[in-house]
């Protein structure tokens, strides 16, 4: 039994894909690539399989991970290149190596934000002292957070009549998505601005790779 | 052309959107200007829905073999996304292209239930082209349609081009090369419908007129232009060789049956009397156990999927059960792949098959006795004895399982408060066969689910003449079950009798109904299966509006000699035998099996499947 971490890629169509579905698409994946994958004892048997920081719906990412557990011996290289094989559109397998990080050490995200309003409106809201989202909590109950200071470090630039926006984010206990930048935005101008978010890399709370 | 950033921004609005995006694992994608013929293969229902029907990845891959044909699947969008669709106008589109289908050669509809006649006009609407066939010319698609609706396709004849009657591997690749033939030699949409009707199951409804009596009923349906004056259903002869996809579209999103499935036959030897399906799929054509073999483990290998499931009408019945299922075993142990096996009797099953299946999956255990009594089963032929059920129920909790599910229809003609009281008894008894076993598993319970829809009297079976009881008994019928059953144990549900009603009006309709779909049409009418979209009451106006009384077509018990709607087409199975099976219905007299005799139903005209095998 062999603990592996694999480094992908989730972009185009597969931003539509759930987290919820991506596990299923994922199984699925593995069972025609011919992983052989280590099941889990007892009534339900199914395989190990888990995900690092799920991604939200209509969010791409460069460097998602996930960890799959071996049954058997089998080369990294091998085992990306049955991936490639084996995945549908959107999905690519970078590298797979033996886990270095726990799980729990994945604290921060870096994000590229492709807003599609004028710089001089996200630097009006980066400016203020503080930027009041409401964020629905798991309890169904709905909080206002501050996200001014998560946001403290972004850098922005004009891209296109648009604005792109790079900012590393905490991920994970006090997750910041950056669907909250956008929500706040649109209640600043009263417009209906949309963004596309891109994930590019997982981090942790030291700034390194999350491997 | 869709605008794509458009499209996929309104993706980001709705729910579940992969259900729109396309790109699903095995979909089909071709260069446009590389293929001759582009199909819209449309399911008038949700994704999830049509996603698991079994015979669209049949001939969406059937399709896409073809070289220079592009097939690609389209369904009802949601109301949420057909609301965006709407105000952004976004037209139908295929979704392996998002190219929109008005520009496509054919648009296709399976019709695998009459509430969906809605869905299938709203798809059109939305795909901007006109509803009627009348009114598309030359440059529009053509609109066709397969499934076991059109045995009788008279209410919805208006607005279909032509309709496949049968299995439709080979007859839907005849059409499309003669549509070939006819875009090289200078197309015109006249001239290809009359080429077209004469391939043997193609009905062209516009060469066909009708006429009716005074009292309402069908005069006559007079043939034009010499086409042939019955159209007969197509079969697929030896399904060792027929066309099997050896993969599947792998949806990303839940659906209702996400799994692989392998066909093991066709038809059904029980002549259930109220089963449309157990007479318009006659004869039985079995798969060899190589063959399902084959298919099942490479359709598991392009998949990926975890469970696959055997797939006919009565599973049971396959002459070769055990070998088979040893052979699926072998690999599927190993590949940790389940096999699921639908409305079965385990009652003839070894110990040891018993328990290497429950190894495998403990699922629920189904059966369909579908009337209370042992009379009112002998009336419908419903050849399953009390004693078989209780002996399978029994195996089953020997062997772990702790639910059995129950189906049962209510309304069945000859039924007297009686058979409602039999399913409480029967379902009771059941109980008692749980805890008669010495060892069941400590601590658990057994739940009887007794589910009862309302019976709808369909086209060529040997009901077809019935009226269906009325609502107001039905709704009697319901309530007399509901106290009957004295046990906490048993649950108990039902069809809603409302949409078994308008069911029961489209199944036997004719042609006039098409004027009550299409207002219903203009209503904004869409997804009738769907109780949250389904409403009663507008429907009833409409056909007030309209000038028909839907109780003409569901409540009437029709004459032997009265002309129905449907004579004009011919699925094997001769008018006399259906009036000698109903006339046996109302003696309670049942009718052999196909493999016990031959009853001369008249599908061995075809010389094929149990017809021909040595009994």
């Amino acid at each position: 039994m062999k603990n592996v971490r694999v480094v992908f890629s989730k972009t185009g169509r597969a931003r539509f894909i759930s987290h919820l579905d991506l596990v299923r698409t994922m199984t699925r994946v593995m069972r025609r690539a011919r992983i052989p994958l280590w099941y889990t004892e007892g009534f339900n048997r199914h395989p190990y399989l888990t995900f690092a920081a799920p991604l939200s719906l209509g969010f791409e990412g460069l460097r998602e991970t996930m960890d799959l557990r071996l049954e058997e011996d089998m080369p990294f290289e091998e085992l990306v290149s049955r991936l490639n094989e084996a995945f549908p559109e959107g999905f690519e397998a970078i590298s797979a190596a033996e886990a270095v990080c726990k799980a729990g050490e994945l604290a921060q995200s870096v994000y590229r934000l492709a807003l599609d309003c004028p710089i001089d409106a996200v630097r009006a809201l980066l400016a203020q002292g503080e930027i009041l989202v409401e964020k629905r909590t798991k309890k169904k109950t709905v909080k206002t957070m501050d996200i001014r200071p998560a946001f403290a470090d972004a850098q922005v630039e004009a891209c296109d009549g648009g604005t792109v926006m790079t900012v590393t984010l905490p991920t994970g206990n006090d997750n910041v998505n950056p669907g909250l930048f956008l929500q706040a935005l649109n209640a600043v101008n009263g417009g209906t601005y949309g963004m596309r978010v891109l994930r590019l890399e997982l981090l942790t709370a030291a700034g390194e790779p999350f491997r | 052309m869709i605008d794509n950033n458009k499209l996929e921004n309104l993706f980001l609005q709705v729910q579940k959107p992969s259900r729109y995006t396309g790109g699903e694992l095995n979909s089909v994608t071709k260069e446009r200007n590389k293929v001759a013929v582009r199909f819209a293969f449309c399911f008038p229902d949700l994704y999830e829905v049509g996603m698991s029907h079994l015979g669209m990845k049949i001939l969406y891959a059937q399709f896409n073999n073809e070289p220079d044909v592009w097939c690609e699947r389209v369904f009802t969008p949601d109301a949420d996304f057909e609301a965006l669709m709407r105000q952004n106008d976004i037209p139908l589109f295929g979704l392996e292209s998002r190219d929109p289908i008005r520009d496509f050669d054919f648009i296709g509809f399976t019709l695998q239930y009459e509430l969906c006649y809605t869905s299938m006009l709203n798809m059109l609407d939305l795909a901007g082209v006109p509803l009627r066939a009348a009114d598309r010319g030359d440059d529009m698609p053509l609109v066709v349609a397969g499934g076991p609706c059109v045995c009788n396709p008279e209410p919805i004849a208006d607005f279909v081009d032509m309709f496949f009657l049968g299995e439709g591997e080979e007859v839907d690749l005849e059409v499309i090369n003669l549509y070939k033939e006819h875009k090289k030699n200078g197309y015109s949409k006249a001239a290809f419908l009359r080429a077209c009707a004469d391939i043997e199951g193609v009905y062209v409804p516009s060469l066909y007129d009708v006429s009716y009596n005074e009292d309402g009923t069908v005069k006559c349906v007079e043939p034009r232009d010499g086409v042939k004056p019955t159209v007969r259903k197509r079969i697929i002869r030896d399904l060792d060789l027929c066309y099997y996809p050896d993969y599947f579209v792998v949806p990303y999103t839940d659906i209702v049956h996400d799994r692989a499935m392998s066909e093991i036959f066709r038809g059904c030897i029980r002549g259930c009397r109220f089963c449309q399906a157990g007479f318009i799929y006659r004869p039985v054509r079995e798969k060899s156990v190589d063959t399902i073999d084959r298919q099942s483990h490479a359709l598991c290998e392009s998949t990926g999927y975890e469970e696959f499931s055997l797939s006919s009408l009565s599973t049971s019945d396959y002459t070769q059960l055990e070998p088979l299922l040893d052979r699926l075993l072998d690999w599927a142990e190993k590949e940790h792949t389940n096999i699921s096996l639908p409305s079965l009797r385990v009652d003839g099953f070894s110990d040891e098959l018993v328990n290497r299946l429950n190894v495998l999956r403990r699922a629920g255990l189904t059966f369909a006795p579908e009337a209370g009594t042992q009379r009112l089963r002998d009336a419908i032929n419903k050849n399953l004895t009390e004693q078989e059920i209780l002996d399978t129920a029994s195996k089953a909790f020997r062997g772990g399982w702790t639910a059995v599910k129950l189906y049962f229809m209510m309304g069945l003609p000859t039924e007297t408060m009686e058979d409602i009281e039999g399913m409480a008894i029967l379902g009771q008894k059941i109980v008692n066969c749980f805890y008669a076993n010495p060892d069941k598993p400590k601590g658990k319970g057994v739940t009887v689910s007794m589910s009862a829809s309302c019976f709808v009297p369909k086209p060529f079976t040997p009901f077809q003449w019935e009226p269906q009881t009325t609502m107001q008994e039905l709704e009697e019928k319901q309530k007399h079950l509901v106290e009957s059953v004295h046990t906490k144990k048993i649950s108990l549900s039902w069809h809603d009798a409302k949409t078994s009603f308008l069911e029961a009006v489209l199944a036997r309709g004719d042609r006039r109904l098409c004027r009550v779909l299409e207002v219903a049409h203009e209503r904004g009418f869409n997804l009738d299966a769907w109780s949250e979209h389904f409403d009663f009451n507008a429907w009833l106006a409409i056909f007030d509006e309209v000038g028909l009384n839907p109780a003409f077509y569901a409540n009437r018990r029709r004459d032997f000699s009265e002309v129905l709607p449907w004579d004009h087409l011919d699925y094997g199975v001769s008018k006399e035998f259906l009036v000698s099976e109903n006339k046996k219905a109302h003696e309670a007299t049942v009718t052999p099996n196909c493999r016990q005799a031959c009853s001369g139903c008249g599908a061995a005209c075809w010389k094929e499947g149990v017809c021909v095998e040595k009994r």
